[in-house]
């Protein structure tokens, strides 16, 4: 079988679907091809029951537009969201608005959106980031759109699960209320992992598995049929990737 | 706030009440009656705004004000005006009938960079041409020397 490299935007998808569990309603926004592409492929492979609302596809049917999804998440129909940054810190809190102060800053960003309502409202968020620098995971991001849970919101429904990166699988420890590594992808040492995030992933204390062996069938699936769906709605990250 | 059902406390925020809304539908009648894009929230921007503006693809007679697969109805009542102006949503695009103009967007993100440099676009692209037909003419002109 002809295999050209897996790109690690590949195993963020193949690790993403491996997330998803068969029966649940899980959405995504825009400019999310990566979690698009994770639905189509879990849809394939183990969820055959999973109900995909991919922003923009044209196989979904919807009425009223982002009043009527929102709503949806509002009434915690929706089991699982998908969600990035440009900041994320250690307890889980995330920025889409700006880099350094608020009043003056460095870089202004389009914002929130509805992501702190999806966060809380979705059963569960699995983030995914195309990058992974300590300028992306920081010790406190600079100003907080969202967290990864809040006790003290008692209609809060949803928590952060895990976080996909370019380098590896992270995921929310709630107990501990702080962003653990989770798993590492084949060729990616941990100093690797340590050296590009900007606060301590609790790694000395235990071992790290990596990520199970990508199969020939996922890769398969994914440069096949579910690149043919994910075309129609993300062509331009489709003729980047493949 | 506290809800007067649940007694749970709430934030909650006054509802927004535009002037004028104007969006973008494929199809409608004389009298207002539009079919617009179901994925977004053009019902309920015409809905929530004192008076509605629908720019519309086609005109069509009252019984053809059929949605398809993607198109949802919305009512005289919500629509003050239609303007029939076909590629009335360039560069952006109309599902089903033309796609997003990249290229296009791609000048217009140059363009915004600066303000001599956006003056220029306004000049060019909105200004310049003496109407929507021209303007067309114009977008149409650039793609086919690409």
């Amino acid at each position: 079988m002809t295999n050209k490299a897996i790109h690690p935007f590949e195993t963020m998808i193949i690790v993403i679907s491996r997330l998803i569990h068969n029966g649940e309603v899980a959405a995504t926004g825009t400019l999310s091809p990566i979690p698009a592409a994770a639905l189509f492929l879990a849809q394939r492979q183990h969820a055959p029951d999973l109900v995909p609302m991919v922003y923009g596809d044209p196989d979904m049917r919807i009425t009223d537009g982002l009043m009527e999804f929102f709503g949806l998440v509002q009434r915690g129909m929706v089991d699982l969201f998908f969600l990035s940054a440009i900041q994320i810190d250690q307890k889980g809190n995330f920025n889409l608005s700006v880099i350094g102060d608020h009043a003056r800053p460095k870089l202004r960003l389009p914002g929130g959106a509805g992501s702190n309502m999806m966060a809380m409202m979705a059963k569960r968020t699995i983030f995914f980031t195309v990058t992974h620098t300590p300028k992306l995971f920081v010790p406190e991001v600079d100003f907080i759109n969202g967290t990864a849970q809040d006790t003290s919101i008692p209609w809060r429904r949803g928590v952060v699960s895990h976080l996909a990166t370019p380098l590896c699988l992270l995921r929310y420890d709630p107990a501990k209320g702080a962003i653990v590594l989770d798993s590492t992808y084949p060729g990616i040492s941990l100093q690797m992992v340590a050296e590009n995030t900007g606060f301590d992933l609790d790694i000395e204390s235990r071992d790290i598995p990596e990520i199970a062996p990508i199969l020939q069938e996922e890769l398969d699936f994914l440069r096949g049929e579910v690149k043919e769906r994910l075309q129609r709605i993300y062509p331009l990250f489709c003729s980047m990737l493949w | 706030m506290r809800d007067p059902f649940s007694g749970r406390k709430y934030v909650v925020v006054p509802p927004i009440v535009p002037d004028v809304a104007v969006i973008h539908a494929f199809k409608g009648d004389m009298f207002g009656n539009i079919i617009t894009d179901s994925f977004r929230n053009d019902r309920l921007l015409a809905m929530a705004a004192r008076k509605t503006i629908a720019v519309v693809e086609e005109l069509v007679e009252p019984d053809a004000v059929l949605p398809g697969k993607h198109g949802v109805f919305v009512s005289r009542v919500h629509i003050n005006a239609v303007v029939v102006a076909p590629g009335g949503a360039h560069p952006t695009a109309c599902r089903d009938t033309y796609d997003i103009d990249t290229a296009h967007i791609m000048t217009y993100m140059e363009a915004t960079k600066d303000e001599k440099s956006f003056l220029n676009y306004l000049e060019a692209y909105i200004t310049g041409p003496k109407d929507h037909t021209q303007y067309l003419k114009l977008v149409k002109s650039e793609v086919n020397n690409d």
